[in-house]
């Protein structure tokens, strides 16, 4: 835990300094978390603060301070999967849907001054991005918690409200809807590469 | 079959390692300066719409209750046609209403004469 139950209990209170504290402990935490779950750069912060106003409007209902990181936890969770429901993702991302810090990415890779580390992660966002959109809003944040936060299914039973096995259930097949997804785009750009090499023949 | 299960498993280790890869691709994102503030003024906002709300929530209660508590009265007090207390019997009430000598009152005796 990133702060005292002590803190956490001036917070219940309605100790603005305390609330901000808490914030301040967490909010690098769940801006990285939002970023990996939403994929939009530009609407981390947007969803971040939703998250935390949750958090203090319900502060009150917190009893001990062993459930305080799942439940933030659930909170981001719920307030990300808000934002997925209302912003279905599309599986093309436009030149106009993309941020300014997007955009200058893109123009810099075209004029070929960045360097190759950054291209291959940038490569790697949108291949996973591109996965995941093929997939339900649902399974997105459950893999992502899983497989990129890196949380146990100990962690996640205590998000999910969930026993172990009903979870290791819904992560096996939503592993499954991305291998499928995989092997689709696989198949697709093995497709193309074939295409590309008749005509070239 | 070994060959499917080959395939399974590459795919699957495919999958970890774009997820392992993915997590160190994405980028630590920085609070703008603007971020405290902002969740201050959403929290403030959100109050004052509850607060609002509350204010509106009780009016409407202390309305209805006023309201009830009028019809609840308008029901229970006896108005004005109930409040003569009946102590004659149906027979005399039924005499009070036709009198003998109105014209809407015909002696079925007579009739027959």
């Amino acid at each position: 835990m990133l702060v005292d139950f002590e803190l956490i209990k001036r917070a219940q209170t309605g100790d603005s300094a305390a609330f901000n504290e808490v914030v301040l402990a967490y909010r690098k935490r769940t801006l990285g978390t939002i970023a990996r779950l939403i994929s939009r750069p530009e609407d981390v912060e947007d969803v971040a603060q939703e998250v935390f106003l949750r958090l203090y409007f319900s502060l009150d209902q917190l009893r001990t301070a062993e459930v305080f990181e799942p439940w933030l936890y659930r909170l981001t969770v719920n307030a990300a999967y808000d934002y997925l429901r209302k912003h279905r993702r599309r599986m093309e991302s436009r030149m106009s849907d993309l941020s300014e810090q997007q955009v200058m990415l893109a123009d810099a890779v075209a004029g070929g001054r960045v360097d190759h580390e950054v291209r291959q992660q940038r490569q790697v966002r949108e291949t996973v991005d591109a996965l995941l959109s093929a997939v339900s809003e649902a399974d997105r944040i459950l893999l992502t918690l899983k497989e990129v936060e890196g949380l146990s299914l100990k962690e996640l039973e205590k998000i999910y409200r969930v026993n172990e096995n009903a979870l290791k259930v819904r992560l096996f097949r939503a592993r499954q809807r991305v291998l499928k997804a995989l092997g689709e785009a696989g198949d697709e750009s093995r497709g193309k590469g074939t295409a590309q090499a008749d005509i070239e023949v | 079959m070994s060959n499917y299960l080959n395939k399974r498993g590459d795919a699957n280790a495919e999958l970890n390692a774009l997820f392992h890869t993915y997590r160190a691709a994405c980028p630590d994102t920085e609070p703008s300066a603007n971020f405290m503030p902002e969740i201050w003024r959403r929290i403030e906002e959100r109050q004052r719409s509850l607060f609002f709300l509350g204010r509106w929530a009780r009016a409407f209660v202390t309305a209805a209750a006023v309201l009830s508590l009028g019809m609840a009265a308008y029901l229970y007090i006896p108005n004005g046609r109930n409040t003569v207390l009946s102590v004659e019997s149906y027979v005399e009430a039924v005499a009070a209403g036709h009198a003998v000598g109105s014209p809407e009152f015909v002696d079925p005796s007579l009739d027959e004469l």
